[in-house]
């Protein structure tokens, strides 16, 4: 960054200005001293740039990351945010890791104990995408995240609860709360809002139609279309399932992608597109023997076999598919290039092999099959499309070193097996998409999956539309443009939802979790007593009752409300801080003692102004 | 969606020809209208070649909307956190005085009478013999938008509804929401430097006056519709003062320009009336 560019160079030039002034009256005595005060220039105020969402984008980002460059402000930190659009926020922190810290909402991903393996695991350090953006290295926390996968019940819990107290006492990001998921949504055209869950592809498939549609009580064309309306675009635009910066979820992928296993809501991986699956331990880790559903077609037609689930395995992990590159020997000393998306997951699979059209068989790393299991939940490609795709990516004839054509097309139109299939787009303003008739849930009832989904989507036709801001979104879903808002509300759009007679109010606890991320590779934020100095002076339960407007659980573990935390690290309703007390009350920083955390990290203050030491 | 935007651009169409037919009649007047036909096409032959030019800006500005947006993440510097530092919370201020009057007046300020100030000037010009007004009105105008375009790719800067929306309420969407539908349409949420709006109503006003004794009952008009455009843009949230600022000098800068391009049919067809009116 320039800052730290900038600093150095003026510091020579002012050791230079000095000996030119030195100059003038030059004296041997006088030398003696400019030498020794080499070692001592005054260094400068400490700064950090927060980088994160504008208002349009997320509701809560921006607002957040001001009041703790307030917090940080008074603390003697010159401190500012720099909003930025998603995609170029997410290109910044998660593939050039161009920042010091960063405010945003996490993918709903982290909500069981192996997530957090390939967000904080050293190995990822260089790798771009939601692995360990932070850069944070920590031996302990790594040899815990292998232990976790490794053990099973009470070893396992005792270590996963361990990881999170090395974990919170070093800070690599700092929670800052788990806001609500709020929608608008209207009730005659479609019901079952309020159970279902519209941060899962599945959520979309429970929706049903309200009674008076099924009696015809519109025409049954516009009964069948399902309208929501996004402020976010990048749907619009580019439907890669491995594009990092395009993805925050995978609602939408999901549904045009399907998986071998989805996440009941207990928790536990079940059968989609396979039928069935068994387990078996034997030598170094657990190995399954999975059965394929029967008859399974992509969108265009072809037909799914258990060569394209292997091809996806082998090519998530290498999207190069370097044929010279046979398992671990280097033919031209160029490393495998992942996606990064899948990486925590496809780090669980040593091999897959078709075995026969309909028959797969996974070995797995050394692991605990309850965890492994995660492993089946990517997304599955079509061989014959992707393989077109691992040719270096190029810009205009230049090849692009670190990334496959797979890892940056837009993958407009795609070809999943998914039960919505692509129909049209607009970018910028607006997707379709259209049941796939030929998909498993199309035929009746399939035994073993919840009831909720039978029969597939209760419509033939979804549109995403995109707008500016969230109250024009909610006023679209007023307006009878729109069934739903997809992306979810600020707080401050619920009175107007509250106001109106048509919309009803859609509250979910939610799994994502507001962070901010700390870029550890760069000082003084690779010292983890200045992170957690950090930490403390952010109150975040101010920020659930101002910024959240109540609509938000403060928490200091990534895994609160999961049941992996041990209550040392549990927040408790309207309780203070557990691991971190704020230093005062009510958002009000005790300004000294604040001071004093610092110092004691080992700052000095200079005239109020923490030095860049 | 689609259904809602369409419905709001009849609707601005619908209101800005109406208060364009009854400004017509006031400003211009029904006696000067007689023989007008003649005169537009005329007029319109005139200023074709230059108008071509307009169009083509336009165009690549209609663009640059969508591929510059990409392009300024690319090689754009985002000077949001510059202009905050400078000015901070001032937007904040100008939204101290707000009420639901005010607000309202603004919003049909900022989307109805813009339309109307930029249209109008085309209208009354196009209808005048001498063609110089009309001409410098769409030279102004290409190079409001030519700059504006350059500008916003080198410039990526959010405005203070997006930046400080602690400070800054986004009033023009509270209160209107289904405006940010046409809005979105026209500009990107990280065009701010400078403020369009601001300059081309900016340009309006002062041609007004540089062209007054064509119509004399145009320049208050035009000047009080150019401030209102201006705060506007601040009043709801959506500009900088900064950008209103760097508006200001752009319009400043399009009228000069405008004065000195002189197209040869132009100038033969402007012959003593021109000199005349430029005093």
């Amino acid at each position: 960054m320039a800052r730290s560019l900038v600093t150095p160079r003026l510091r020579r030039r002012t050791a230079i200005g000095a000996l030119a002034a030195g100059a003038t009256g030059l004296t041997s005595g006088c030398l003696r001293r400019i030498r020794a005060l080499t070692g001592w220039q005054s260094p400068d105020q400490l700064s950090l740039r927060i980088k994160t969402l504008p208002a349009d984008a997320d509701p809560y980002a921006l607002p957040l990351a001001r009041r703790i460059a307030g917090w940080f402000g008074e603390a003697g930190i010159d401190a500012d945010v720099l909003p930025m659009a998603e995609q170029s926020l997410l290109r910044e922190v998660l593939l050039t890791n161009e920042f010091d810290l960063f405010v945003t909402r996490t993918p709903a991903e982290y909500r069981h104990p192996d997530a957090l393996y390939s967000l904080l695991h050293s190995r990822f350090v260089t790798t771009p995408g939601w692995q360990n953006p932070f850069g944070y290295t920590n031996l302990e926390v790594d040899e815990l995240l292998e232990r976790q996968r490794r053990t099973g019940d009470d070893r396992r819990r005792a270590t996963v609860e361990d990881l999170q107290r090395r974990v919170i006492e070093t800070q690599p990001f700092t929670v800052l709360g788990f806001a609500d998921e709020l929608r608008a949504a209207r009730t005659d055209r479609f019901t079952n809002w309020q159970l279902v869950d519209l941060r899962a592809p599945m959520g979309y498939l429970a929706l049903r139609r309200s009674g008076d549609l099924e009696d015809g009580g519109k025409g049954s064309d516009e009964a069948g279309h399902l309208r929501v309306v996004s402020t976010d675009s990048r749907p619009t635009k580019n439907l890669n399932p491995l594009a990092v910066e395009f993805r925050s979820g995978s609602v939408l992928t999901g549904l045009l992608y399907d998986s071998l296993g989805y996440r009941a809501r207990e928790g536990a991986i079940r059968p989609w597109l396979a039928d069935s699956w068994s387990f078996t331990m034997e030598g170094g880790g657990p190995s399954l023997e999975l059965q394929l559903r029967d008859g399974l077609a992509w969108h265009d037609g072809e037909s799914l076999t258990a060569d394209d689930v292997a091809f996806t395995y082998a090519f998530l992990a290498d999207t190069s598919l370097d044929p010279d590159r046979d398992g671990d020997s280097e033919a031209d000393g160029t490393d495998p290039i992942p996606a990064p998306r899948f990486q925590g997951r496809i780090s669980l699979v040593a091999d897959v092999t078709a075995v026969d059209d309909r028959t797969v068989e996974f070995r797995f790393v050394d692991a605990n099959p309850a965890v492994v299991g995660r492993a089946l939940t990517v997304p599955i490609l079509p061989r014959h499309v992707w393989r077109e795709r691992t040719g270096r990516a190029s810009v205009t004839g230049v090849d692009i070193w670190a990334a496959t054509e797979a890892l940056v097309t837009d993958n407009v139109p795609p070809v999943g097996s998914g039960p919505l299939a692509f129909a049209d787009n607009t970018p910028n303003e607006e997707l379709i998409l259209e049941a796939f008739d030929d998909h498993f849930l199309a035929d009746g009832p399939v035994p073993g999956l919840p009831e909720s989904v039978q029969g597939g989507p209760a419509f033939d036709r979804m549109t995403l539309g995109v707008v500016g801001t969230d109250a024009t979104a909610v006023d679209m879903v007023d307006a009878d443009s729109a069934d739903v808002t997809a992306t979810p509300l600020g707080a401050g759009v619920v009175p107007k939802i509250a106001r109106s007679t048509a919309l009803d109010l859609v509250a979910g606890q939610s799994d994502a979790f507001y962070l901010l991320g700390y870029n550890t590779r760069r000082t003084p934020l690779t010292n983890p007593r200045f992170r957690t100095a950090l930490a403390r002076i952010i109150d975040r339960r101010t920020l659930a009752s101002t910024v959240f407007e109540g609509y938000a659980r403060p928490a200091a573990s990534p895994l609160q409300g999961t049941g992996w935390v041990p209550s040392d690290l549990q927040w408790r309703d309207g309780g203070r801080n557990p691991v971190h007390p704020f230093p005062g009350t009510d958002g009000e920083l005790d300004v000294s003692r604040a001071r004093d955390l610092f110092r004691e990290a080992g700052y000095r203050y200079a005239k109020g102004e923490l030095l860049d030491e | 969606m689609r259904r809602i935007l369409i419905d709001l651009v009849l609707q601005l169409v619908a209101v800005v020809a109406v208060t364009l037919l009854v400004a017509v009649l006031l400003v211009v007047g029904p006696t000067r209208l007689g023989g007008s036909v003649d005169r537009i096409k005329s007029n319109l032959r005139t200023i074709a070649p230059t108008a071509l030019v307009l169009a083509t800006v336009l165009v690549i500005n209609g663009v640059v909307r969508d591929v510059g947006v990409e392009m300024s993440w690319i090689i754009g510097v985002n000077v949001t956190g510059l202009i905050l530092s400078i000015e901070g919370g001032f937007v904040g201020g100008v939204q101290s005085v707000a009420s639901p009057p005010l607000t309202a007046y603004f919003s049909l300020i900022y989307v109805f009478g813009y339309a109307f100030l930029l249209t109008f000037p085309l209208v009354i010009y196009l209808l005048h013999d001498d063609v110089r007004p009309l001409h410098e009105t769409v030279v102004a105008y290409g190079v409001n938008y030519g700059v504006g375009v350059v500008c916003y790719v080198l410039f990526v800067a959010y405005g203070p509804r997006n930046a400080i929306p602690d400070l800054v309420e986004p009033l023009l969407y509270t209160n209107w929401p289904q405006s940010q539908l046409l809005v979105r349409q026209v500009n990107a949420n990280t065009n701010v430097l400078p403020s369009l709006h601001t300059s081309l109503s900016v340009t309006v006003a002062l041609l007004a006056y540089r062209f007054r004794n064509v119509y004399p009952r145009w320049p208050p008009i035009a000047a009080w519709l150019a401030a209102s455009v201006a705060v506007s843009t601040m009043y709801l949230g959506i500009h900088w003062g900064i950008d209103v600022l760097g508006g200001i000098a752009l319009a400043a800068l399009s009228v000069h320009v405008s004065g000195r391009v002189e197209t040869d049919a132009v100038r033969d067809r402007v012959g003593d009336v021109g000199r005349h009116v430029r005093g």
